[in-house]
């Protein structure tokens, strides 16, 4: 017998994700999903006391993609913003009027601290409507979604739950206090990421033998009057200059940054590869080869999706599974969610393996089928069986 | 493009990578890799400690070939100690007749950072070498190259100085069938010029040539209008001008070549050429490869092409 759940998402309604999450719903026989509108929730127009019902199932998803929701993160996240940049100064962020102002520029790399600061506050608005529902259940839990996006604090997380991961070496404020604490740890090469980023949005790898310099990044500096300005691009540039490369690394570090150490990445079919596992319900289920040839891997950048049946054929059975583990493992720092996209690296020859990433929202992985079912499926499918 | 993956085989064999503890199977069959990760180089330890310890495997000396992987994650190590230890070792491995010295993933160290250093007391040590290969050209030098037995040369860089190619146009490599370099990008370290290729295009070196191939380059056009009418291409089986920049201008030069056209196999792959062009050398009566084909990136106006290997 067919158990039967109300689902609530709350969402961009127009959103990819929304439109597979209710096909899935449909297949599996059940009720589409009440959506609830980012735009909504922000502007006060809607609660979730008036949408969520009993024994509901709620599920929040990724704001992203939508330029108006965007600003509002960005305006949620102003007051805080600011205070942090009184107290710890060097960091960038915008006034609501600059923010009034801005229009749309595709790649553009918006204050991220800031972003994250608002996502905060959207996030603790949505915990706080909930409270004021009737008993319901959360597929991904605020406080989870909070960490997953906040990488430092995260990969400390993993790091202390014993989960292999690469050596973090914290957040420099600049280039001068990268090449510091480089030299400290004696790490000649990293990963440069923004902290709250995501989708490989600024990201540089780095690495240098003492006496020359290599960065390779999808960023492009633009300087637009006395302000230097980051965009992402698809295409991955090499610079040599150190003080080229200090300069994009200056500029990121003010949108705060979060560096590890740069561990070589295994090949497959010719190119380097990671793996994006999705692991749901506890399982590691749904997985792609995400196949590149510079050390950014992720699929939006033209990158290439692998033959995983063939990549497991390459890898010791003990080997994959032993990395299926630790994607696993991963999950359990994060009990209230019931899903999380894992990226996982191998070393070359396979032999060891690092989480570089939990995705809160890294399950959109349309055509992967697991036991015959896509993530969604197998998410909604998961949450029916729980039913009591 | 880089290079993303470790040699699955050389000369003619798979490669397999050894351990310690582990024993050395099949050395008539395999070739043993020898190589640090990440890790291990990480934790001090030293390739050639590795290698000493293969050498007290049983079946060592039974090895044909051997895969030299990275000793260095930092660039603060040459190859020397790796070819002065292969040298030493040359009577425990009297069955040697490969030795690829340098199989470092763009991951583990770009190419134009490895440093090699001088190669040619290996080829000494080692009179039945039969397949020699090197990865990197930043510090490679290879003597006088003159050697009886050797039948494979490749030399693999990022940006290939036009000295080591003079010392291949006066060798002595009576036995050569497969000569492959890199030539790479003049950022890089890349100084040859078509003129550097002249004895080697000439034919008049490398009477059992059967492959040649002058990849990765950077002059890829230039180079293959040359090749195009060169006296060693009636000789050669296979021609690889893959993994450089040619484009229209020069691929022409190869439809209107009728020693080309009497070839076993042309290889282009990662190319600039258009559709057209490759419809058209497609249809050449020989087996050809053009798969992998580039655009150019357009920057500031101009069209900028460029090698699959280089940084």
């Amino acid at each position: 017998m067919r158990h039967s759940c109300g689902f609530v998402i709350v969402a961009n309604p127009d959103s990819r994700r929304v439109a597979l999450f209710q096909e899935s719903l449909a297949r599996l026989g059940q009720k589409s999903a009440r959506v609830v509108a980012y735009v909504d929730l922000l502007a006060g127009r809607t609660h979730l006391s008036e949408v969520v019902r009993r024994g509901d199932v709620v599920r929040i998803e990724s704001p992203g993609r939508d330029w108006e929701v965007e600003r509002s993160l960005l305006c949620a996240g102003v007051d805080a913003a600011f205070s942090e940049d009184v107290q710890e100064g060097g960091s960038e962020w915008m006034s609501r009027g600059a923010l009034q102002e801005l229009h749309f520029e595709r790649g553009r790399v918006l204050p991220s601290r800031q972003w994250y600061l608002g996502w905060c506050q959207v996030l603790q608005l949505i915990e706080c409507q909930l409270t004021e529902c009737p008993p319901h259940r959360l597929m991904n839990c605020p406080a989870d979604i909070t960490l997953m996006f906040d990488k430092p604090r995260c990969h400390e997380l993993l790091a202390r739950s014993g989960v292999a991961t690469p050596r973090s070496l914290g957040s420099p404020a600049c280039f001068d206090d990268l090449v510091t604490r480089m030299k400290e740890v004696n790490c000649r090469r990293v990963f440069i990421k923004l902290a709250h980023g995501s989708s490989a949005s600024g990201i540089v790898a780095y690495r240098t033998d003492g006496e020359r310099h290599q960065a390779a990044t999808t960023i492009e500096p633009v300087r637009r009057g006395n302000e230097l300005l980051l965009f992402n691009t698809r295409r991955i540039r090499v610079h040599q200059d150190v003080a080229a490369i200090a300069e994009t690394v200056d500029a990121l570090c003010r949108h705060r940054v979060h560096v590890e150490e740069w561990l070589p990445k295994a090949g497959f079919a010719g190119r380097t590869f990671d793996l994006r596992v999705v692991v749901i319900n506890g399982r590691a289920q749904h997985t792609v080869v995400r196949l590149s040839r510079s050390p950014m891997t992720n699929l939006h950048l033209l990158n290439e999706r692998g033959d995983v049946a063939a990549l497991r054929a390459r890898i010791q059975s003990q080997l994959w599974e032993s990395a299926m583990q630790t994607c696993e493992a991963a999950m359990t720092c994060f009990p209230g969610s019931l899903y999380s996209g894992v990226d996982l690296l191998f070393t070359p020859n396979f032999k060891k393996h690092a989480v570089l990433e939990v995705n809160a929202f890294g399950d959109l992985l349309p055509g992967v089928l697991c036991d015959g079912l896509d993530t969604y499926s197998a998410q909604v499918r998961a949450v029916i069986e729980s039913s009591g | 493009m880089a290079i993303q993956e470790h040699l699955q085989e050389f000369a003619g064999k798979p490669v397999a990578n050894w351990e310690p503890g582990s024993d050395f199977q099949n050395p008539g069959g395999t070739l043993a890799r020898i190589s640090l990760d990440y890790d291990e180089y990480d934790q001090k330890q030293k390739w050639l400690d590795k290698f000493a310890a293969f050498l007290e495997d049983p079946n060592a000396s039974q090895s044909t070939g051997l895969v030299v992987g990275p000793w260095d994650f930092e660039s603060s190590e040459d190859s020397s100690a790796i070819v002065e230890a292969l040298v030493t070792a040359r009577d425990r491995l009297p069955n040697l007749t490969a030795i690829f010295l340098g199989d470092i993933l763009s991951e583990e160290n770009e190419i134009s950072w490895i440093r090699q250093s001088d190669v040619s007391p290996l080829l000494d040590a080692y009179p039945a070498l039969e397949y020699f290969g090197v990865r990197g050209g930043d510090g490679l030098s290879v003597g006088a190259l003159r050697h009886e037995r050797l039948k494979t040369l490749i030399i693999q860089t990022g940006g290939l100085n036009a000295d080591i190619v003079r010392a291949i146009g006066k060798s002595h490599l009576p036995q050569l069938e497969h000569l492959e370099l890199w030539l790479g990008d003049s950022g890089y370290g890349a100084t040859t010029t078509v003129e550097d290729l002249t004895p080697i295009l000439s034919g008049q070196l490398f009477a059992s040539l059967r492959y040649l191939g002058l990849r990765n380059s950077e002059i890829a056009d230039e180079i293959t209008r040359a090749v195009a009418t060169a006296p060693i291409v009636e000789r050669i089986k296979t021609l690889d001008l893959s993994l450089g920049t040619l484009s229209d201008e020069g691929a022409q030069a190869l439809l209107e070549s009728p020693a080309v056209a009497k070839l076993e196999k042309l290889d282009i792959h990662y190319h600039f050429c258009s559709d057209e062009m490759v419809e058209k050398l497609q249809q050449l009566p020989i087996e050809v490869d053009a798969s992998d084909s580039q655009q150019p990136y357009q920057y500031d106006g101009e069209s900028q092409r460029y090698v699959a290997v280089s940084e």
